[in-house]
């Protein structure tokens, strides 16, 4: 299959590239993928994508380019095409619109898949006959506004498919966006297997990740861990990530008196090294659209306490077996879920097994094969996409379903700038 | 995802106009795993050239040069290897990673994954009367640097506890024993003269000491802690937090200021790790 992922900006950071990376990097094993990025904004790309993959741009903005076009007439027009409801409308343009619409109408693949809202809109308006239209949502529907919703109503019917993270926003999209023909199927995101050794548990520290916004809760959790201490004061808990709460925090760490205890590490990249250092990991959001630090942490054997919020926690965490779910928004709990796995070891270390046995299924090479088992089910059923196959269905065929691909012991997406010690 | 050149993947006319041809390689990359008795382990990607290649260590600032040279051995996944043994003293201070080919200039290493879990929580033995701590870091311009001390003998500082009037800390010796005339002295900074003395509660090598911020009010500025294992008789240790794997001590590990009233009006006083990772008391009048 020829695969051509549309991205925002394939050059930068980000939990949506990193994920594209991840997938194509794997689909490339087996087909011809290309990423076409709608910017570039710097030189190489932060996350280095296999050779095997095709990496263009369409729209120059390196102002020390000799192909820099934000300058022109266009690029200052307003866009037309991408909805304006979306939260990336700043950025895009007439310009955008007319490169994005030459791309998609003389796309040479099998599939094209969108990446983001807007793009989606491009993709389902805009793409050539014969294509296969894909749209990934890597939020979910309730975090977009009425108008954007509106507006993705009227476009998504002309998908072919739409993926989701989690079912349950799989499922908000089949009841709440009429989409006949659509065919909505949720895919977990890809998380490559770390490049250092599982944590052996013997280290007395919780981790939690994660940008300090408040959608994280971290309140909750550093309350929490004042309750943990009193009972296991052997025990503390590291908080890695950057953002706007940080003083909130301090602040909050000092009042309690938990500053033996607590710390707010700062940003971390990569971040497996640091989960590998603790034993359990703690996650105390409101919201997870997805909820990739707690598949991270398990593919580093670390077993999650998480707070059963909306959307992904609870489709990835067995209860009781590989972690523990806990009530949203009430600290106790999260302090008796951390305290049932401080308190017995055997269990913990029952769970961090699991964990990651259990996480595996989000290797890459096992997404990989539900994207691909999806497309090829399409594209057969689908005739009268009036498309044809270009070329073998696969680089290498019989290799089509199980264990096609190398499952990666290498998790390396490491980045060469932003990085903080 | 396996770490490949980005030259490669940009198309060749497409990577010359953006002056990231073949002509400029990447810089080796290095990834970096410590053991609990101090040791570091680099593993980098082969920097190319035919002489023989050494991990160069070159200490920040150092005139004449501090360099220690490790010889680079081929590993088995296609990477050298190098290894730095707790045994090898390197001066305290930041030095700065290059790989080395004969005959070639030095070039600086980018930070691969650090691997420091051995580190956490470190209890070393001290029974050589020292301890080398060595924590590999990203310096700001993202380059792979690794941070160093010696102490002989060392007072580790760990868990402080602030009240209203006062800073009770408690630490640890490593190489040497708690005699019964120890004590800590806070030193003022910039009048050496001025020390407050503390008092020391001794269990094996665990120590405890309190230290009133009235005694310290009317010195505004920094003041430095140093314990007296045995008094007058022996040595001067700087109070200092070492033993894990945070390179900067001094945004993580951070303490309240507390508020207090002494001979010159409001001032305030908390404990903080100076910018070497030794502990201090900084006094200051009050804001506001």
């Amino acid at each position: 299959m020829h695969i051509s992922f549309l991205i925002h900006n394939a050059y930068g950071i980000g939990g949506t590239i990193r994920t594209t990376y991840n997938l194509a990097n794997t689909l490339a094993e087996q087909h011809d993928v290309e990423i076409v990025s709608v910017f570039r904004h710097r030189d190489a790309p932060v996350f280095t994508p296999d050779p095997r993959i095709r990496l263009r741009h369409l729209v120059d903005i390196r102002k020390d380019s000799p192909g820099y076009e934000g300058d022109s007439e266009a690029y200052r027009t307003p866009a037309t095409v991408f909805p304006s409801a979306e939260g990336r409308y700043g950025q895009y343009s007439a310009l955008t619109d007319e490169r994005i619409a030459a791309h998609l109408g003389s796309l040479d693949a099998d599939v094209v898949v969108g990446t983001r809202p807007g793009l989606n809109v491009h993709v389902a308006r805009q793409t050539r006959r014969g294509v296969l239209r894909v749209g990934q949502e890597h939020l979910t529907l309730d975090s977009h506004s009425r108008e954007l919703k509106l507006q993705l109503r009227s476009v998504y019917p002309r998908l072919d498919v739409l993926t989701t993270t989690t079912e349950a926003d799989a499922r908000a999209y089949r009841k709440r966006m009429r989409l006949p023909g659509v065919h909505v199927q949720a895919v977990p995101n890809p998380v490559p297997a770390p490049a250092v050794e599982p944590a052996d548990g013997s280290h007395k520290w919780v981790v939690a990740a994660g940008r300090l916004a408040p959608v994280k809760r971290y309140d909750l959790l550093i309350r929490a861990f004042d309750k943990v201490r009193r009972e296991r004061p052997d025990w503390r808990l590291r908080i890695y990530g950057g953002g706007k709460q940080k003083d909130k925090l301090r602040r909050l760490i000092d009042d309690l008196g938990l500053y033996n205890h607590v710390f707010l590490m700062g940003p971390a990249h990569p971040i497996e090294p640091e989960w590998a250092k603790g034993s359990i990991a703690a996650v105390s959001s409101s919201l997870e659209s997805f909820g990739m630090t707690i598949v991270e942490a398990m593919r580093c054997g670390l077993p999650v306490v998480a707070t059963d919020c909306p959307h992904g926690p609870g489709e990835i965490i067995d209860n009781g077996v590989d972690g523990r779910l806990v009530e949203v928004g009430n600290p106790d709990a999260i302090a008796g879920g951390l305290l049932e796995l401080i308190n017995d070891d055997a269990l913990r270390r029952r769970m961090a097994s699991a964990a990651l046995k259990d996480s595996e299924r989000f290797d890459p090479a096992r997404i990989a094969e539900r994207y691909e088992t999806m497309f090829g089910g399409m594209l057969q059923r689908d005739g009268s996409l009036g498309g044809r196959m270009r070329g073998s269905m696969h680089r290498a065929r019989g290799v089509l379903l199980s264990g096609a691909y190398a499952v990666r012991d290498v998790g390396r997406t490491a980045p060469t700038k932003g990085r903080l010690a | 995802m396996t770490a490949v050149s980005t030259r490669d993947t940009l198309g060749t006319d497409e990577a010359r106009a953006a002056g990231q041809g073949p002509d400029q390689p990447q810089p080796p990359r290095a990834d970096c795993i410590a053991d609990s008795a101090g040791g570091l382990t680099f593993d980098i990607t082969d920097p190319g050239g035919e002489g023989a290649a050494h991990l160069l260590l070159h200490l920040r600032d150092s005139e004449p040069a501090v360099e220690v040279r490790l010889p680079l051995t081929p590993a088995a996944d296609g990477r050298l290897r190098a290894a730095l043994p707790s045994s090898v003293e390197l001066a305290e201070g930041r030095w700065n990673a290059y790989a080395e080919v004969d005959g070639e200039e030095p070039r600086r290493l980018v930070p691969g994954l650090n691997d420091l879990r051995s580190l956490v929580d470190r209890v070393p033995s001290g029974s050589r009367g020292h301890v080398f701590v060595r924590i590999p870091y990203v310096t700001k311009q993202g380059n792979l640097s690794v941070r160093a001390w010696t102490r002989a003998p060392h007072a580790e500082a760990g868990e402080l506890d602030i009240a209203a009037d006062g800073l009770t800390a408690h630490g640890r010796v490593y190489g040497t024993e708690l005699g019964s005339r120890a004590r800590v002295e806070a030193v003022f900074r910039t009048g050496p003269e001025r020390v407050v003395r503390a008092d020391v509660t001794a269990r094996g090598p665990e120590f405890t000491f309190r230290l009133p911020y009235a005694d310290l009010a009317d010195g505004h500025g920094p003041w430095d802690l140093w314990l007296l294992p045995d008094g007058d008789e022996g040595p001067r240790v700087r109070l200092a937090r070492l033993l894990d794997d945070v390179a900067d001590k001094k945004p993580i590990f951070t303490y309240p200021v507390t508020a207090l009233t002494a001979g010159t009006g409001r001032v305030e006083a908390g404990p903080y790790y100076t910018a070497d990772n030794d502990l201090s008391v900084m006094v200051r009048q009050a804001s506001g």
